[in-house]
């Protein structure tokens, strides 16, 4: 098992092996441990409503659009793409859709 | 014998009124023990009077509703059958330009069944499905004058579509098409089926933006990107746009901080050692789908959010690059900063970005056998470069039209003084955007544009309207 280690390291580099296997381990650990499904609210939740986590996590990248530029299924399916692309955590995910899709 | 009569009259008026005294006596009492014992189970009060009463007014008007619904219904029905017996003239339409067609009444009854089960099927095609679709993206048409070059225009549309299969699966797609140049240019940006494994890890596959790359991920997109032209280095410079292969990324909550993480295999960039164009050898060809030389790049990002408002990240690609029995190392490093702020003191949006990148590409040995005619010629080729932009749009301002204008300032610098390049260029930018709505803007720019090593400034006029949908 140590020589596999040392050779994947060996062979990706130290700083990229480093990276990887701390945040794989970092992560699969965290989510085991809670094993909560998507649409639960995750451990350590801020207490943030979903329009102050919308005006936050959205304007971080671009101008926040309006509840009512899309319908309640488009907002499910673009809030899927942001989960993905801006690392929304599920609690954040939850509630902004929660928030948009009672402004549509 | 005249008097006797009122006698009799009053005598009889006055026994009817002792006989209503003694009637009301005993109601009088039985009444007041009723108001005074408690009332039995039996008893109806007012408000329940009054409620069973409103409840009889509403099922009344509720009964007569129903009975001339039944009356329009016998009506229809009683036509109905009057029309399918009788036989119509022929050719004779209706409104809509159908022929009434002579039938029995069963043939009628079946008639009306088949439009039954068709306004059925109609009704069923309409449900949404388990799969969820939407279509984004947005669109580009700009102007760019630059200095020592013809001026043009240029326009180009982006195409994102996005999947959402199941609650955990999701696949998106993006094409780029563009316009430039007397000709339609159609790339594929993205390509990638995503799975959530659990609540902080989402695994990727296919063709991604690159992770390590901030402003690709992020920022690149027309209508979200503050200026009209993008940042040196930064993009189409010393980092990959996209990678073809698999990734892993999710975000861990840590108390009310944020870590973000990716990391993924892709494959490697190509080395060019043979061009036409001498100040590309030893540049990296990010359009290695082929993957020439069989490598593999591995790589990652770590962003971390302390407060809302930062994010700070560091990202780093390694693989090895060249002819598999010459291959040399490639790193590919950058750190970025983000600032977004609401401010009420400076009532507006500040908005603050900086990404610097780095790339290292080993010793190599180009036109060892002078072929090419600069050969042999050996070196490492490290170049780095980004950007610093600061942006700042008065939100707070009460007049419909200057809080949607927006000032930015960006720097931007790209180092190649020691590489076939040969020279460094560093540029200022100053731009005022007007935004008309959230996602589209109209921007304007002018490009202060400073290069070393002999090469010529080339200061520039930009225009650009971007709408994202």
């Amino acid at each position: 098992m140590k020589k596999v280690v040392v050779r994947t390291c060996k062979w990706i580099g130290l700083p990229g092996a480093t990276i990887i296997i701390s945040c794989i381990a970092l992560a699969w650990l965290i989510g085991c441990a809670t094993n909560k499904q998507s649409g639960e609210v995750a451990a350590g939740t801020t207490g943030k409503s979903g329009a102050q986590l919308w005006a936050e996590n959205c304007v971080r990248c671009h101008n926040i659009r309006s509840p009512g530029s899309y319908s309640g299924m488009q907002w499910e399916v673009g809030l899927m793409h942001m989960r993905v692309r801006a690392n929304l955590t599920p609690e954040e995910h939850k509630k902004i859709l929660e928030f948009l899709k009672s402004g549509t | 014998m005249k008097r006797a009569p009122p006698i009799i009259m009053n005598q009889t008026i006055a026994g009817a009124f002792v006989a209503l005294i003694w009637l009301f006596i005993p109601s009088a009492a039985i009444a007041q023990d009723v108001a005074s014992s408690p009332p039995p189970s039996n008893y109806v009060s007012r408000e329940e009077y009054d409620k069973l009463k409103t409840e009889h007014e509403a099922m009344k008007t509720e009964h007569e509703a129903m009975k001339q619904e039944l009356d329009a219904l016998k009506a229809t029905v009683q036509q109905m059958t009057a029309g399918a017996a009788q036989p119509p003239a022929p050719g004779k339409t209706i409104s809509e330009g159908k022929q009434v067609v002579t039938a029995p009444p069963e043939a009628a009854t079946e008639e009306l069944r088949q439009e039954v089960e068709s306004l059925k099927t109609k009704v069923k095609e309409t449900y949404p499905g388990t799969t969820k679709f939407l279509l984004a993206g947005y669109g580009t048409a700009g102007f760019t004058a630059r200095s020592g070059e013809d001026p043009f225009f240029d326009a180009a549309f982006n195409a994102l579509f996005l999947w959402k299969l199941t609650d955990r699966l999701f696949f998106e797609g993006e094409l780029e098409l563009e316009f430039e140049d007397n000709e339609t240019t159609i790339n594929l940006e993205v390509a990638q089926a995503s799975y959530l494994l659990n609540d902080y890890m989402t695994i990727g596959v296919g063709r991604f933006l690159n992770p390590t790359n901030f402003f690709v991920e992020r920022q690149h997109m027309n209508w979200v990107n503050k200026l009209p032209d993008k940042p040196l280095a930064v993009y189409d410079g010393l980092l990959p746009e996209s990678e073809m292969g698999g990734q892993l990324r999710g975000v861990i909550p840590i108390g009310p901080t944020k870590l973000e993480y990716a990391a993924f295999v892709a494959n490697a960039p190509g080395l060019i050692t043979e061009s036409e164009d001498f100040s590309e050898i030893g540049m990296l060809d990010f359009d290695n789908d082929a993957n020439f030389g069989g490598h593999v790049a591995v790589g990652g990002h770590v962003g971390f959010i302390p407060i809302p408002q930062i994010e700070v990240g560091y990202g780093i690609q390694r693989s090895k690059v060249g002819p598999r029995d010459q291959a040399v190392e490639a790193v590919l490093q950058s750190a970025d900063f983000n600032f977004v702020t609401d401010s009420a003191f400076l009532k507006g949006l500040i908005n603050a970005r900086a990404q610097w990148v780095w790339s290292h590409v080993g010793h190599f040995v180009y036109d060892p056998n002078g072929e090419q005619g600069f050969g042999p010629l050996e070196f490492n080729n490290n170049r780095n470069g980004g950007y610093a932009q600061l942006s700042y749009r008065p939100t707070h301002i009460d007049n419909d039209y200057i809080k949607n204008f927006e000032g930015v300032l960006r720097y931007d610098r790209f180092n190649q003084l020691h590489t076939p390049v040969g020279f460094d260029e560093q540029r200022w930018t100053i731009g005022l955007n007007y935004w008309v709505t959230p996602s589209a803007v109209l921007k304007l720019a002018y490009e202060f544009d400073d290069k070393n090593g002999g090469a010529r400034n080339q200061d520039a006029f930009l225009m650009q309207a971007a709408v994202g949908f």
